[in-house]
């Protein structure tokens, strides 16, 4: 599915919003794009403008987040709105840089899930525009314990 | 420190009403809470009005009709808290000595004439990424079970026991009894939340007359003293949303019980925020009904039925009556006043004498939710 963004043919295929990942980072797999605290280390995701945790203003630094992370909790979502192709499976993440977010998981099909599962961030299709564009974001793959 | 009363409430029927105007189900709601109060309109120093989505300056187009003019109208969006959110403008403002005499109004409607639902726009990340409610509360209700053992028959009894109150209210959306069978079984929406485990999608208004200890006993014989009117908003919380516990629910209510001078054991009937049955099981346990862990065993005992310890959404709730968004904080108080006058009618909680109402409202990504209210009143 994310291969097929840069493909000649395939179909538009627009982000979520910009700036919230890249589909290669400095390691060549997708990352997110985020803000670093410089003095408390802390990520957040997506960008802030201010860190909100010191309520410290110029303390943040762009910076890429890792995509490995633990499933909180998970549901599978039989009806959803219009454009998602359900049924899809939605999960709360802790990623290991401290970040939560909810997002859909990827081949979660026929795979036991459970609370603690390892994930790894994926560029997926999310949702699809009534025009056909493909709305690419974050998702997460399901890792075997 | 000065006492402030509800001194009348109206309300609509709640569910699908496509051909009547929302500012028409309003202004029914407020008249007739006025005309139940004996409050000439002239005495009415300030009005809220709480709704979601129902365009700007809804509080003036609704009581223009009844020559409710001048005075300040103050317009409240706080999403599924909004009502709660007018009823406590409302009281600050006797409280602070501007007003004696105020009206809250709450309402909203949410299908269209042609058929069909009015489009909620989404703008928040966790919406764009799939985030549906329902796939927010079957989350809460994931980890519930994880952590606790909770099982989906006892998150089934709760839609079982408030369509069940909701027989005997016939304002209510959902009069048709259900069995728990009938609630697991029905068609999936978000696992393991089925369409009998998540509110309908309803139209309906309410509106309570607020007066000071000054003036209420010139209206009304019985008025309904307000102990406590608590609003928060959401923390930054690492999950937001999906937690097995309502940080705002606790928060809200230890403060309110603590300006009440009471304690959950005292609550004799509580209308609570149940959009989702997991929701009404975790905020027994976020409101000191029960510890956490326990609202499991808490339904199984029956507890939380009419004739229980509390009495919990005995007017159906959200789940059976309907959730029309602005109207419901509202028109939870609106219940409070009629069961502490013992006006309830075929739901009527026998001898209540201190209810609790609690709402929280608002999807926003990184909050738990956007507003929480609690209001205490005591007969």
């Amino acid at each position: 599915m994310a291969e097929s963004q840069n493909e000649n043919k395939g179909p538009a295929t627009r982000p979520i919003r910009p700036g919230l990942f890249v589909d290669s980072g400095s390691d060549g797999r997708p990352k997110l794009c985020g803000s670093r605290c410089r003095e408390t280390g802390e990520y957040f995701w997506p960008k802030e403008i201010m860190n909100p945790t010191t309520r410290k203003w110029g303390t943040l630094t762009e910076s890429e987040i890792d995509g490995a992370g633990r499933i909180v909790s998970y549901t599978v979502v039989a009806r959803g709105l219009p454009g998602f192709a359900s049924p899809y499976a939605l999960a709360t993440i802790a990623l290991d840089q401290g970040p939560t977010l909810i997002a859909q998981l990827e081949d979660w099909q026929g795979k036991t899930l459970a609370l603690g599962q390892r994930v790894e961030l994926k560029i997926g299709v999310v949702s699809t525009d009534k025009d056909g564009t493909r709305v690419m974001g974050p998702k997460f793959m399901p890792l075997s314990s | 420190m000065s006492e402030v009363f509800v001194i009348g409430a109206g309300m609509t029927d709640f569910g699908p009403q496509p051909d009547a105007p929302v500012h028409e189900l309003a202004f029914r709601a407020a008249w007739d809470a006025i005309v139940a109060s004996g409050v000439p309109i002239e005495k009415i120093d300030i009005a809220y009005a709480g709704h979601a989505y129902q365009g700007p300056c809804f509080g003036q187009k609704t009581l223009m009709r009844m020559g409710a003019t001048g005075f300040p109208i103050v317009n409240v969006e706080n999403a599924c808290a909004s009502g709660a959110s007018a009823v406590l403008g409302v009281i600050h403002a006797i409280k602070a000595g501007e007003a004696e005499i105020g009206l809250a109004i709450g309402a909203e409607k949410l299908t269209s004439p042609g058929g069909g639902f009015l489009p909620v726009v989404a703008d928040d990340l966790d919406s764009s990424m799939g985030r549906v409610m329902p796939a927010a509360f079957a989350m809460q209700a994931r980890m519930h079970i994880d952590r606790y053992g909770t099982t989906k028959e006892q998150m089934a009894k709760v839609a079982v026991k408030n369509r069940r109150n909701a027989m005997l209210n016939p304002r209510c959306h959902m009069r048709k009894e259900v069995s728990a069978e009938e609630v697991l079984a029905a068609p999936m929406i978000a696992d393991p939340l089925t369409r009998l485990s998540c509110c309908p999608v309803s139209d309906g208004a309410a509106a309570v007359v607020i007066a000071s200890g000054a003036v209420a006993r010139r209206y009304v014989t019985k008025p309904v003293r307000i102990a406590a009117s608590v609003l928060v908003s959401g923390l930054r919380t690492p999950y937001g949303i999906v937690d097995d516990r309502s940080e705002m629910s606790i928060r809200a209510s230890r403060k309110a019980y603590d300006l009440a001078g009471i304690g959950p054991a005292d609550v004799d009937v509580c209308e609570l925020h149940d959009p989702f049955t997991i929701a009404e099981l975790i905020h027994y346990e976020d409101l000191g009904f029960c510890k956490p862990g326990e609202a499991g065993q808490f339904i199984d005992a029956g507890r939380s039925a009419i004739g229980g310890s509390v009495a919990v959404s005995p007017s159906g709730g959200l789940l059976a009556k309907g959730h029309p968004l602005g109207a419901t904080g509202v028109a939870q108080i609106a219940e409070l006043f009629w069961q502490l006058r013992g006006e309830a009618g075929g739901y009527q909680v026998a001898g209540a004498k201190v209810g609790l109402a609690h709402t929280v409202g608002g999807g926003v990504t990184k909050l738990e939710s956007g507003a929480c209210g609690v209001h205490i009143l005591v007969a």
